[in-house]
C-alpha cells in the first residue's frame, strides 16, 4: 500500500518512475492552430505523460506574411504601416520603433512637442494593451467578467485615439519626422476624464480579480522562470521583469520624454504567473502616473518637421535602435545602401523571444496550467511570425 | 563602458577582430572560426557580461558574393551593446552555431536558415521555422524568385 | 435540414394550398436561421481584435443580433468569420474547418486581407490573395480592420440574404456574394437607425406577407 501512495505522490510532483505500477504511456497532443486560447494561430505540440507536460514544441508560420521582404520593396514611410500589423496591440510603439531608427540614421530633427505626443499616446496604448490582456487572461482562466470590464475601458481609449488619429487599431500615426496629425482640441480633456475614470476601476479590478483567492491559488507558483533562464532565452518586457530583473529601456536608455518623467519599474520575485500578472497590473498604474505628469505639460511646437511627401534617404550602413513596447524590446535593424528603399530591414520582436520561455515554464508542469502560462506571457502571434 | 573602451577590450580578447565602418553601434568583424570562443568570453568576462543575444540576422550582399551575419549582443546588468559581424562565402554558407552560449540562438538561427539558407554547424535542430519543409528557395535572399509574388504596379 | 424538409416540397406542392404553406415554412426557417447565427472563433490576426473581441464585448454587444454564441468547434458553428490574413500554410486548415462545418454554413470575409490580401498583396511570398481562393464567401466586409459597426452591417446584410435567399425548394442555392460596404455619405447615426429599424422589423415573422407570397407563387405555377 505504501508503494502505491508514494507513486501517486511522485506522479503528482511530476516525476513518474518507469517501474511504478501506475506509469502511463507518453502521448502527443496537438494544440492549435485554431484554438480559442492560443491567441491567434499558434500551434503547440505537447508531449504528455498523463497530466504532466514533458515537452512543448511551438510550431510557427501560420501567419508568416513576409513583412521583411515587403519592406525591401517600398520606402521607409511605406514600411511604417506594415509594422502596425505585427504587434497590433502596440501599433504606435511599432510605428515609433521604425521612425526612431530612420530618424536616427537620417539625422532628422524633432521637436519636444512631437516627442511628448508620442510618449503620451504610447503610454495610453500600453494601458489599452494591458487592459485587453487582463480581460483575456481572466477569460482563459475561466472567468468571463474581466473580459467585459477590460474591453469596456479599452473602448474609451479607442475613442480618444479615434478623435486624434482616426483609427482604432492600426494607427500609422508616428511617422519619420513627426506625427501625422496634431492632437485633437479635446484630447487633453478626454484623457483627463479617462484617467479619473480608470483610477477607481483599477481598484475595482484588484478587488475583483487580484485579491481573489481563487485566482491567487490558481496562478501562484506555476510557470516559474528564473532570471538567468529568462535572460538566456532573450525574454524581455513584463516576462523578464516578473523574474526579478529591472530591465526597462524607458529607464535604462530613455527615449522620447521618459527621462523627464518620474515612474517606477515594477519587478516580480519568483517569475511565476502571478508575478507576471502583478507586474502588468502595476505597469498600468505607472502608465497612469506618467500620463498625469505629461498631460498638462505638452510643449508647444510643430508636429511635423518634413513634408509627408518628402523623400527620405538614409546614409549607407547598419543602423539599429530599440524601444519598449507593452510586451518587451522591439528593435529595428536597418541596413541601408543609400537608396530610398531599405536594403534589408529586420525586426527584433519581443514575442518571438518570449514565446520560447513556454518550454521552460511548462515542462514538468500540469497540462491544465499550460493555458494560464501561455496567457501570462501575453503573446501576439503575428508579431512572432511577421 | 563606452564604445572605444569596449572595442579595445574585445580586441584584447580577440586580436583578429576589426572595426566595421558605417554603423551606429560598436561593431567588430570577427572570423567565423573564432565566433563561439569569443562569444563565450564576452558572456563570461566580468567587465563585459554580454548575457543577452538581442537578435541575430543576416544580410545578403549579392554584389560582393557574401552573407554578413550580425549578432547583436547586449548586457542587461551593464547596459552596453556590441554587434559582431561575420562574413561568409555565399556558395558555402556554413558557420558554427551559438546555441551553447546563448540558448535563444537555436530559434534565431532556425529563422535565418529558413530565410537565407545559412547552415549552422552543430545546430541541434536545424529545420525550417516559418515555411513548410518542402518550400523551395530562401525568400530573403536577393536572388529569390517566386512566380506567386506580385509586383506592385507603378 | 434532413429527411423531412427534403421530402416536404415534393409532398406538399401538389396539395391545394400546399405552396402557401411551403413559403411560410421557408420564411420561418430562414428567419430562425438568420437570427441565431453561431460564429466559429477563428481569428488569425489584427481583424480578430476588432471583429471577434470588440464586437463581443460590452459596448457593441453582438448578442443583440443573436450571434454571440461563439463556438470553438466548427461542427457546432454555422458562420465562419474570416478575420485576418490567410497565408499559404494556413489555407489547408481553413479549408478543413470550412468542410467540417455543417450545412447550412455561411462565410463572411472581414477585412481587406480576407478579401484580396490587403496590405500584403504585393511582394509577399506567402499571403493568399483573398479567402475566396480557398472557400466560397457570402459577404465581404471591407476595412483594415473593419469597425465593429461595419461588421454589424455585414452581419445584417448576411441576415437579409438568408431571409430572402434560400428556399427548401432549391436547397443549397445561394444568391451572389455581396459586398457590405457602407454606402457613400452614410453616417454612424444612419447605421444605428437602420439597425434599429431592421431589428424591430425582424422581431416577428410577417405571416400575411408569407401567405401573399405563397399565393403568388402558386398562381405563377398554374400559369406555367
Ligand atoms: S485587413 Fe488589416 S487589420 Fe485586418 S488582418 Fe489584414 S492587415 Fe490586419
Amino acid at each position: 500500500m505504501s508503494v502505491h501512495v508514494s507513486t501517486l505522490q511522485a506522479r503528482i510532483s511530476g516525476e513518474s518512475t518507469a517501474s511504478s505500477p501506475l506509469s502511463t504511456e507518453e502521448y502527443f497532443v496537438n494544440m492549435g492552430p485554431q484554438h480559442p486560447s492560443t491567441h491567434g494561430v499558434l500551434r503547440l505540440v505537447l508531449r504528455l505523460d498523463g497530466e504532466t507536460v514533458r515537452e512543448v514544441v511551438p510550431v510557427l508560420g501560420y501567419i508568416h506574411r513576409g513583412i521583411e521582404k515587403m519592406g525591401e520593396h517600398g520606402n521607409y514611410r511605406q514600411f511604417v504601416h506594415l509594422v502596425d500589423r505585427m504587434d497590433y496591440l502596440s501599433a504606435l510603439a511599432n510605428n515609433w520603433a521604425v521612425t526612431m531608427v530612420v530618424e536616427k540614421a537620417a539625422k532628422m530633427e524633432t521637436t519636444e512637442r512631437i516627442q511628448a505626443i508620442r510618449t503620451l499616446v504610447c503610454e495610453l496604448q500600453r494601458i489599452q494593451s494591458h487592459l485587453l490582456w487582463w480581460g483575456v487572461f481572466g477569460m482563459d482562466l475561466g472567468g468571463f467578467t474581466p473580459f467585459f470590464y477590460g474591453l469596456r475601458e479599452r473602448e474609451q481609449i479607442c475613442d480618444i485615439f479615434e478623435k486624434t488619429i482616426g483609427a482604432r487599431l492600426t494607427m500609422n500615426y508616428i511617422q519619420p519626422g513627426g506625427v501625422m496629425f496634431d492632437i485633437h482640441p479635446e484630447f487633453v480633456k478626454d484623457v483627463k476624464a479617462f484617467i479619473s475614470y480608470l483610477k477607481p476601476k483599477l481598484v475595482e479590478y484588484d478587488a475583483l480579480v487580484t485579491d481573489n483567492v481563487i485566482i491567487q491559488e490558481r496562478i501562484r507558483g506555476i510557470g516559474k522562470l528564473s532570471a538567468e533562464r529568462a535572460i538566456a532565452l532573450g525574454a524581455t518586457g513584463p516576462v523578464l521583469r516578473a523574474s526579478g530583473v529591472a530591465h526597462d529601456l524607458r529607464k535604462s536608455e530613455p527615449y522620447g520624454v521618459y527621462s523627464q518623467l518620474d515612474f517606477d519599474v515594477p519587478v516580480g520575485k519568483d517569475g511565476d504567473c502571478w508575478d507576471r500578472y502583478w507586474v502588468r497590473m502595476e505597469e498600468m498604474r505607472q502608465s497612469v502616473r506618467m500620463i498625469e505628469q505629461l498631460i498638462d505639460n505638452i510643449p508647444e511646437g510643430k508636429t511635423f518637421m518634413v513634408k509627408p511627401a518628402a523623400k527620405i534617404k538614409v546614409p549607407a550602413g547598419v543602423h539599429y535602435s530599440h524601444l519598449e513596447t507593452a510586451r518587451g524590446i522591439l528593435g529595428v535593424l536597418l541596413v541601408s545602401d543609400g537608396k530610398e528603399a531599405p536594403y534589408r530591414i529586420h525586426c527584433r520582436t519581443p514575442n518571438f523571444n518570449n514565446l520560447w520561455c513556454i518550454g521552460e515554464m511548462a515542462t514538468g508542469g500540469r497540462m491544465g496550467d499550460l493555458v494560464a502560462m501561455l496567457s501570462s506571457i501575453d503573446i501576439v502571434v503575428p508579431d512572432i511570425d511577421r | 563602458m563606452d564604445a572605444l573602451n569596449l572595442i579595445a577590450a574585445v580586441q584584447a580578447l580577440q586580436p583578429d577582430a576589426k572595426v566595421r565602418e558605417q554603423t551606429d553601434q560598436p561593431t567588430l568583424i570577427v572570423p567565423a572560426h573564432a565566433l563561439v570562443a569569443l562569444a563565450r568570453q564576452l558572456r563570461d568576462d566580468p567587465t563585459l557580461r554580454f548575457d543577452l543575444l538581442e537578435t541575430h540576422t543576416a544580410v545578403d550582399w549579392l554584389d560582393e558574393d557574401r552573407f554578413e551575419l550580425l549578432y547583436l549582443l547586449a548586457s542587461v546588468p551593464l547596459g552596453h551593446h556590441l554587434t559582431l559581424s561575420v562574413s561568409i562565402d555565399r556558395d558555402e554558407p556554413v558557420v558554427p552555431t551559438l546555441c551553447e552560449v546563448y540558448p535563444i540562438a537555436q530559434w534565431l538561427e532556425r529563422e535565418v536558415y529558413d530565410m537565407f539558407g545559412i547552415l549552422y554547424d552543430n545546430h541541434p535542430d536545424l529545420r525550417r521555422l516559418f515555411l513548410e519543409d518542402d518550400w523551395v528557395g530562401f525568400p530573403l535572399r536577393k536572388d529569390y524568385e517566386d512566380d506567386f509574388m506580385l509586383e506592385r504596379p507603378e | 435540414m434532413g429527411v423531412i424538409t427534403d421530402k416536404l416540397p415534393g409532398v406538399l406542392e401538389p396539395v391545394p394550398g400546399g405552396s402557401v404553406l411551403l413559403t411560410a415554412v421557408d420564411q420561418l426557417i430562414n428567419w430562425s436561421r438568420s437570427n441565431s447565427l453561431w460564429p466559429l472563433t477563428f481569428g488569425t490576426s489584427c481583424c480578430a481584435i476588432e471583429v471577434m473581441m470588440a464586437t463581443g464585448a460590452a459596448r457593441h454587444d453582438l448578442a443583440r443580433f443573436g450571434a454571440e454564441v461563439a463556438r470553438p468547434s466548427p461542427r457546432q458553428a454555422d458562420l465562419l468569420v474570416i478575420a485576418g490574413t490567410i497565408v499559404k500554410r494556413m489555407a489547408p486548415r481553413l479549408r478543413t474547418l470550412y468542410e467540417q462545418m455543417a450545412e447550412p454554413r455561411y462565410v463572411m470575409a472581414t477585412g481587406s486581407c480576407a478579401i484580396c490580401g490587403g496590405p500584403f498583396m504585393y511582394h509577399s511570398y506567402t499571403t493568399v490573395r483573398g479567402a475566396d481562393e480557398i472557400i466560397p464567401v457570402d459577404v465581404y466586409v471591407p476595412g483594415c480592420p473593419p469597425r465593429p459597426e461595419a461588421f454589424f452591417y455585414g452581419l445584417l446584410t448576411l441576415q437579409k440574404m438568408i431571409k430572402e435567399g434560400e428556399s427548401i425548394r432549391h436547397p443549397g442555392e445561394r444568391r451572389r456574394p455581396v459586398l457590405a460596404a457602407l454606402p457613400e455619405g452614410m453616417t454612424l447615426d444612419d447605421i444605428r437607425k437602420e439597425m434599429q429599424d431592421l431589428l424591430s422589423h425582424d422581431a416577428n415573422v410577417n405571416m400575411a406577407a408569407a401567405v401573399a407570397e405563397g399565393a403568388r407563387y402558386s398562381s405563377e405555377l398554374k400559369d406555367f
